[in-house]
């Protein structure tokens, strides 16, 4: 592999350029990487260094935190939570696209206690986002602590949660399938969203472990998909032979046009693996994530390709950072 | 056999035409939708030595494009500053006939396909990579990309992106191909260590014109106003690629042109001081859009080639137009891209690749250039057949003549005739 059309989420919006083209490290722009000429070999119909030039030579603003209400926490299992919040008209249009996903803060924790969670669902009339958080660790205790109409800092648009997003938005007309398992259920209702928007009859194959049951019912029927509940992951962290089978037969009897993977990157790797090269793919961005905006380098990926790269911009074709990953 | 051609301008149109002329099948890829590239706002031929040229490839058997342009003129023989019997034509109505004749060829063309990398294997291009990810196979490439622009380049080292008829921001930037395949380019300098330079004019709308004015020129062909002494700027005459009309007269007087627009000989003019002269009070600019500040900026990116129009270090590569030199002009594009086409074929067979002599103006400006550009005060340099240093060179040394029955004689006796037009394959 040689060329590779890679792209940066953030290229083009209101937050670039960013940080990483003020210190020379632009995913997209080579003047503002290493080069003192234009080399545009992935270009998105903007000029970067001329966003630089024009805006004093400086990074835009990023992100800022915003105070919004926590409107509603449904507690479906002890430690998985639907929250409603309540946010400003302009974010919530912002993150109607599969993959988009904000930063929780609870007002009385530091900085660092800000974690990324995925929209669920949108609805841009009553400006709520609805996201389900696994309380799990220290970050998302912290979070739990705010109640039902108390203030919580929401800090987004972010939009790299998938990988692949090319492929997911030029699937139309066909059949679609979404492997899912746990808590990756919640950020595939927006793919289920647009892939059913876009005339696809959409087969999920979902492992709903290590939860009692699927909480994205509602949304399966919604968008008319076909529910297969299997294990995708067995003991020894193998594809199970189950999900193989399904999975094979479904390709091999129907003309699928993309698959979408939204479960822990062993899996995702697995499936892609399975699949070969001839279908098209996407899943979800496991990176961890800190501060979004390619400065702090927790996201930080390298494989055989590239070099080390921000997976908070970087979106790129799945099988292009998940082959020859390293520290998988 | 195929012989792909990445670029559309004059250059490619006249490396797919000799390609295609020997035998090949030629692929053409070009990233707006339109062919001759800067040939769609230029217009001037056969000024000075671009007469002796453009009747050398006539008789080598390139004349094609010459043809076009020739059928197209709307003014033969005008005079204005430095330039004697200049035929201007209508670039309104040349592109869609170099179009059509390539159509007619069976030269296959693809528009709004940006290629932007390449696949080797050793020394040997064996694919191109296009924008949308898709790879292209074949034999033999011609690179003639040419050295404007894109955005960047044109902020960095000019004012700015002036929205000029290669429309980057919609189509997307040109992307070096010889870089890509590791073939470091060189650049022209306008002033020590200041690179590029700014492409040498506008065009004006016609309908912006006065009506006396617009008749006058109409008529004539060219007409030169006095720029208001207080306007008078000639430190913007070092700015020019063409150094054949950054003459005093320039800075001091405005020369317009009629090819179907009105050509403004001078890289931008701000157009409150535009208008201030008599009969273009509503002047405004069509190409660049943003004249009044700004043109595209150009020899940025120049392949190191030998003098058969191949690029160096790479066995498959060959190069034309303002890709392979500081080259200024259609003539001049249409000059070393038959002669890349036509070697590209050459190269396939395993046959010797084709030289011009030096005792035809087209091989000696092939020649010259490539031997200036390994020189510090050669890269401050333009080369063209129509003026400057070159045309001076060619009167010298007898390159120059109007006389055709001459220069077909001076072909032939090189045994060169129509040389261009044998079939190879």
């Amino acid at each position: 592999m040689n060329y590779e059309v890679r792209d940066c989420i953030d290229a083009g919006s209101e937050y670039c350029p960013c940080h990483l083209a003020e210190s020379g490290e632009c995913i997209l722009c080579s003047q503002l990487r290493d080069k003192n000429f234009c080399d545009c070999i992935n270009w998105k119909g903007v000029c970067i260094y001329q966003e630089f030039v024009w805006n004093g030579q400086k990074a835009k603003e990023g992100r800022k935190e915003i105070q919004c209400v926590l409107l509603n926490k449904e507690f479906i299992y002890d430690d998985l939570a639907l929250f409603t919040i309540s946010v400003p008209h302009k974010l919530a249009k912002e993150l109607t696209s599969p993959g988009s996903f904000v930063f929780l803060r609870n007002p009385i924790s530091d900085h660092f206690f800000s974690t990324p969670i995925s929209i669920m669902d949108v609805n841009v009339e009553e400006n709520r986002i609805v996201l389900a958080l696994e309380v799990k660790g220290i970050k998302t205790k912290n979070l739990n602590l705010i109640n039902e109409g108390e203030k919580i800092l929401v800090r987004g648009p972010f939009w790299n949660g998938i990988l692949g997003l090319k492929n997911l938005y030029k699937s139309k007309d066909g059949t679609s399938i979404v492997t899912t398992r746990g808590i990756g259920q919640a950020p595939i209702v927006p793919v289920l969203k647009k892939l059913y928007a876009n005339g696809n009859k959409i087969y999920v194959i979902l492992d709903k472990n290590p939860y009692k049951d699927i909480f994205i019912k509602k949304y399966l029927d919604l968008y008319n998909c076909e529910l297969i509940t299997t294990t995708l992951i067995d003991e020894n962290g193998e594809i199970a032979s189950e999900f193989k089978r399904i999975l094979l037969s479904i390709l091999k009897n129907e003309q699928v046009n993309i698959i979408h993977s939204s479960a822990a990157d062993i899996i995702n790797y697995n499936v892609l693996n399975l699949i070969g090269e001839t279908i098209d793919f996407s899943c979800c961005n496991n990176a961890k994530m800190c501060c979004g905006e390619g400065v702090c380098g927790s996201c930080s990926v390298k494989n055989k390709y590239f070099d080390i790269e921000r997976s908070c911009k970087l979106q790129i074709d799945p099988r292009n950072i998940l082959e020859g990953r390293r520290l998988l | 056999m195929k012989v792909i051609i990445i670029g559309g301008g004059w250059s490619g149109c006249a490396a797919a035409i000799t390609a295609r002329k020997a035998g090949a099948q030629v692929v053409l890829y070009e990233k707006t939708d339109m062919l001759i590239g800067l040939g769609n706002v230029g217009g001037i031929m056969r000024n000075n030595g671009r007469y002796t040229a453009a009747e050398e490839l006539i008789n080598l058997g390139a004349g094609d494009l010459i043809n076009i342009t020739d059928r197209n003129t709307r003014h033969r023989n005008i005079e204005f500053p430095g330039h004697g019997h200049a035929w201007l034509y209508d670039v309104n109505k040349v592109e869609p006939e170099v179009r059509k004749l390539l159509q007619n060829l069976g030269v296959e063309l693809h528009f709004m396909n940006r290629v932007v990398d390449v696949e080797k294997d050793k020394n040997k291009i064996v694919g191109l990579y296009i924008s949308d990810g898709n790879y292209v196979k074949g034999d033999v490439f011609i690179e003639t990309t040419g050295s404007t622009g894109p955005m960047g380049n044109c902020l960095r080292y000019g004012n700015g992106c002036s929205m000029c008829i290669l429309r980057c921001p919609a189509f997307g930037p040109r992307v070096s191909i010889s870089a890509r395949a590791g073939v470091e380019d060189l650049q022209g300098e306008r002033e020590e260590d200041v690179y590029g330079a700014f492409s040498g004019s506008c065009k004006l709308c016609k309908e912006s014109l006065s009506e006396e004015l617009l008749k006058e020129i109409e008529e004539k062909g060219a007409v030169v106003l006095k720029v208001p002494p207080e306007d008078i700027n000639i430190d913007k005459l070092k700015l020019k690629v063409c150094q054949q009309y950054a003459l005093r007269e320039f800075a001091e007087n405005i020369i317009l042109l009629d090819t179907g627009h009105i050509k403004l000989m001078t890289p931008f003019y701000p157009l409150d001081k535009l208008r201030k002269i008599k009969g273009l009070e509503y002047a405004r600019f069509l190409d660049p859009y943003a004249g009044g500040k700004a043109n595209s900026i150009r020899y940025l990116s120049v392949a190191p080639r030998t003098d058969d129009m191949k690029v160096k270090g790479l066995e498959n590569l060959f190069c034309a137009g303002e890709k392979s030199g500081l080259f200024v002009g259609h003539t001049e594009a249409m000059s070393t891209g038959a002669l890349a086409g036509h070697n590209a074929v050459r190269y396939f067979l395993g046959m010797p690749l084709l030289i011009l002599p030096k005792v035809t103006a087209i091989g000696d400006i092939i020649s010259y250039a490539n031997f200036q550009m390994a020189t510090k005060e050669g890269r401050r340099k333009r080369y063209t057949f129509a003026g400057a240093e070159y045309f001076k060179r060619m009167k010298d040394i007898g390159l120059y003549s109007t006389d055709n029955a001459e220069i077909e004689k001076r072909i032939e006796k090189l045994n060169l005739k129509d040389v261009m037009n044998q079939k190879l394959i």
